[in-house]
């Protein structure tokens, strides 16, 4: 890569390139490579190799379909586009062998397009079915069947293909079909629907309206905007094809430093790392501070033990995030940036550095980049394997080469913060989202979300759901509309109990409170936060004493010690759960679990020891009978009731609020 | 590989005794004052010539080894030199050339940086992901992120630890299997999920650690 000039970048800004009209993408994330997408790869190079075909073979992040992992997406001439989930080395051949030599899509294994169309402005080539009946897809086949004759009866098997798709991003709604390339999509067909589908759609071009699915998906995809779609380690790609350092551009050569944070004002971005401060006055603050240096630092140290959001940004968009921190950068005036990343994540380090270096070649990073007079230059710091250097001055302490202690605060980072300078942290997915908020407007971003939290937020999905995965949606977005709605509800059909969001420091929502809109405010009033974005669902079968203690033990293995009530209080907190969950409970021990979490969310010195209590707190809100079961009966009478009892859980005996 | 030979009897002759390890060469010594009631001396002579030659061997071997590991020290030091806050970094580095810290690395760093042994100590114990003890030859890992936890990751971990006879941190005596257990790998669509020597194993259950615990020791046999 030569050095960009700025008239190279506004060169690419009026000519974008678009996507090459074919190629095979491989989600080459952690967890695709986990699930075998190296091996896929391979297996795909090969067989291209055998066919002596030339269609390029990229590699890409995860769009962040976790329960299909391995996918690869495929692009073919004059075929739609699609996502191929739960990919053997057998269907790579296939891949290869099917879709692209014989324009035939493979079943079972498609995961449908998330944009559907409301007119047929195509002719259909292929038609997409699947059973979405809570009685498992067993009428898949049928439909697929009686679609396949009704078309041969009319003389268009030739042209269209019936196809079994492994998920639709539909569920509950009957027997499922999507006509492509338009996306049409109609829910709840019966048999009889089958023949006019074929005679108006699919001949006669029609859209049936009483069958059009019409709801639009709920996701927005703002911060995952290129997660999947872009070579995470070729800067050239990003530059060509995501409008890469755009947003840099506009901000080095049109906005002072005070319009950049007016921008993010309008934007009304709030951090997503979990606390929801606003991020432009976290700049502001840092601006104000006269020092000889300014710091920005990317907090990668993703510390919520089942959520992988950040993780997953860093590794499928990594110039997106450095382009954020530029940004901050600029607007601060600082001249050095951090990213502190955890040890256990190496290939996102590796990828960060990569970016780190192809920057740097390009002239992106260094002194007076692109001839702006701004100069920025970034480095990688690798956390090693403690929660508590998420909290920012434990992360300081980190990043100087001590132990992760958290200090007192204030002084604030952005007042004293690295090697004592002004520092401002910044969550990854906060930075991810700033690129575009620059190229689109604040006011675009802030379109978005609720009164008080704008934009979209990532959730990682997982536990007991039908389909675990990355979701972005609008802040405000319902509890129920994402799991049900986009993630497929619970697993196996079961009722849902309670959903836990905001890992160790958050609390559960059970599932009376599902239609509660997700944002700050509203989860906090539920006892619960927002948090970084981890949404653990519960079924029927978890016992919320058994979760808590899991929680508690993760806060009380991590406390640094530093301070009593944390150290002390969580040790005790959590043998107090444990005589409970043992059956050796007393009465007074719910009072006393009440006290002790007071102290500690009083008393402890920072945000780890103040927010381990909240997991407690809110199941012996929502689950009081829970405990009191386990204290009165011992834990197979508490397990027994659990199952017995419908997960209401409305009565609350015991209750958390004081 | 190290191969006892038979022990020699006291009449071999002086010249054969250079395959003779340390003990086979104190056990000829012994072997022959038990028959003769004396050591010749020529013998005595060879068997101490012979040893003094094995001993500047290993000194020279642990003095190759000790250069080696201020050459390594001074290497990491000095790519980190001019940055502040190393430290850590600086472990990172060694960790991923040893798979752990060893102590005489920790004490070399020490006099390397100008720091106490004491400090470094403290920010090594500190931090879970540096490790004092070498790594066993084989490691399973057992992911206990949320999602595995939910699906009974706990019951894979007590099921490895019972038929392996550890707990979770620890290698097995003769330091083939480490178990371990980690936060969410990523693979939470996969849950519960083991890692078996890098390899991602989704969806286990209990019944199937039986089985990856077969397959480790026989790749273990197979090797040996
Ligand atoms: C114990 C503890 C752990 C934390 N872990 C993380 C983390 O893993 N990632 C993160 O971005 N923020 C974490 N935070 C929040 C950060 O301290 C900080 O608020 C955040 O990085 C600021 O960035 P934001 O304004 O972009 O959210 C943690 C806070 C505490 C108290
Ligand atoms: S609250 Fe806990 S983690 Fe935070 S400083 Fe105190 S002991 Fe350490
Ligand atoms: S929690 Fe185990 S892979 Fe995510």
């Amino acid at each position: 890569m030569n050095t960009l000039s700025r008239t190279d970048l506004e060169a690419l800004a009026a000519k974008p390139e678009g996507d090459p009209p074919e190629w095979i993408r491989v989600q080459l994330d952690t967890g695709g490579i986990a699930a075998g997408a190296e091996t896929i790869f391979t297996a795909l190079e090969h067989e291209r190799a055998d066919r002596r075909l030339t269609i390029p073979l990229l590699r890409t992040g995860s769009v962040g379909y976790s329960f299909a992992d391995p996918v690869v997406e495929v692009q073919a001439a004059g075929m739609p586009r699609v996502h191929y989930g739960c990919v053997t080395p057998e269907i790579a051949a296939r891949i290869l062998g099917e879709h692209i030599g014989e324009h035939r899509l493979i079943d079972d294994h498609i995961i449908a397009t998330r944009r559907r169309g409301l007119t047929l402005d195509a002719p259909v080539t292929h038609i997409l079915v699947k059973d979405t009946s809570p009685e498992a897809g067993n009428k898949t086949g049928f439909f697929q069947f009686s679609l396949a004759e009704e078309l041969k009866r009319r003389g268009l098997a030739e042209r269209v293909q019936v196809v079994r798709a492994l998920d639709l991003g539909i569920y509950d709604e009957g027997a499922v079909v999507q006509l492509l390339p338009s996306g049409v999509t109609y829910t709840n067909v019966l048999a009889p629907d089958v023949a006019r589908i074929v005679a108006e759609s699919v001949e006669a071009g029609k859209v049936l309206d009483d069958l059009l699915w019409k709801t639009p998906d709920k996701q927005v995809r703002i911060v995952l905007r290129n997660c999947g779609n872009i070579d995470p380690d070729s800067i050239d790609d990003y530059l060509r094809r995501a409008q890469g350092y755009q947003g840099l551009h506009r901000v080095l050569f049109k906005l002072s430093p005070e319009a950049v944070i007016a921008e993010m004002k309008a934007s009304a971005l709030r951090g997503r790392g979990g606390a929801g401060f606003p991020t432009w006055l976290k700049w502001q603050l840092t601006r104000a501070q006269p020092a000889a240096q300014h710091y920005v630092i990317c907090n990668g140290d993703e510390g919520d033990p089942g959520a992988f959001m950040d993780r997953s940004v860093l590794e499928s968009d990594p110039h997106a995030v450095l382009e954020g921190m530029m940004i901050a950068a600029y607007a601060m005036g600082a001249s050095m940036g951090y990213f502190y990343i955890r040890a256990e994540y190496p290939r996102a380090v590796e990828r960060i550095q990569r970016a780190l270096d192809q920057a740097r070649e390009a002239g992106l990073l260094g002194a007076n980049i692109l001839g702006s007079g701004f100069s920025f230059d970034a480095k990688i710091r690798l956390g090693a394997g403690a929660f508590v250097c998420g909290e920012e001055t434990a992360l300081i302490a980190s990043i100087e080469g001590r132990r992760g202690s958290p200090s007192p605060r204030p002084p604030y980072p952005s007042v004293r913060g690295l090697w004592g300078m002004p520092t401002a942290i910044n969550n990854v997915e906060t930075l991810a989202c700033i690129p575009a908020i620059l190229l689109k407007g604040g006011a675009w971003f802030a379109g978005y979300g609720t009164e008080k939290s704008k934009g979209t937020k990532v959730f990682a999905v997982t536990g007991k759901v039908r389909n675990a995965q990355l979701v972005e949606v609008p802040i405000g977005t319902t509890l129920r509309e994402i799991i049900y709605e986009v993630c497929g509800g619970v697993l196996d059909g079961k009722e849902l109990k309670a959903v836990q969001t905001g890992g160790p420091s958050g609390g559960v929502i059970p599932r009376q409170h599902l239609d509660a809109p997700v944002s700050y405010e509203s989860l906090q009033q539920l006892g619960s936060i927002m948090g970084s974005g981890g949404m653990l669902v519960m079924d029927k079968d978890d016992s919320m004493v058994e979760v808590t203690k899991f929680f508690l033990r993760f806060c009380v293995d991590e406390s640094c010690g530093k301070c009593a009530p944390c150290r002390i209080g969580g040790y005790q907190l959590l043998q107090v759960l444990d005589r409970i969950s043992r059956g050796r409970g007393t009465a007074g021990d719910v009072p006393l679990i009440q006290r002790i979490c007071l102290t500690m969310q009083k008393a402890s010195l920072c945000g780890l020891g103040q927010t381990a209590p909240n997991p407690v707190l809110s199941t012996l809100r929502y689950f009081g009978e829970e405990y009191q079961a386990f204290i009165e009966g011992g834990p197979s009478y508490a397990r027994k009731m659990n199952k017995a009892t419908p997960t209401a859980a409305t009565s609350t005996k015991v209750s958390a609020t004081p | 590989m190290n191969i006892h030979p038979s022990v020699p009897g006291p009449e071999t002759a002086a010249a054969d005794l250079r395959q003779y390890d340390e003990a086979a060469l104190i056990d000829l010594l012994e072997k022959t004052e038990q028959k003769h009631g004396f050591i010749p001396r020529d013998l005595s002579e060879e068997v101490t010539r012979l040893l003094s030659v094995k001993l500047e061997r290993l000194r020279r071997i642990q003095g190759k080894l000790d250069s080696t590991i201020r050459r390594d020290v001074q290497q990491h030091v000095s790519h980190w030199r001019e940055e502040e806050g190393n430290l850590i970094m600086i472990l990172h580095a060694i960790q991923n050339q040893h798979g752990y810290v060893p102590r005489e690395v920790a004490m070399e760093l020490s006099r390397e940086l100008g720091v106490p042994l004491a400090r470094i100590y403290e920010v090594i114990t500190f931090y879970h992901y540096f490790k004092l003890q070498p790594p066993g030859a084989h490691a399973i890992t057992v992911c206990n992120g949320t999602a595995c936890y939910l699906k009974g990751s706990r019951d894979l971990i007590n099921e490895l630890s019972s038929q392996l006879g550890i707990a979770e941190g620890q290698t097995t005596a003769d330091r083939m299997i480490h178990l371990d257990t980690v936060r969410c790998i990523g693979c939470c669509g996969m849950a519960p999920a083991v890692v078996v020597d890098g390899k991602t194993c989704g969806h286990v259950k209990t019944t199937e650690i039986a089985g990856h615990i077969a397959s480790i020791k026989h790749l273990k046999e197979s090797v040996a």
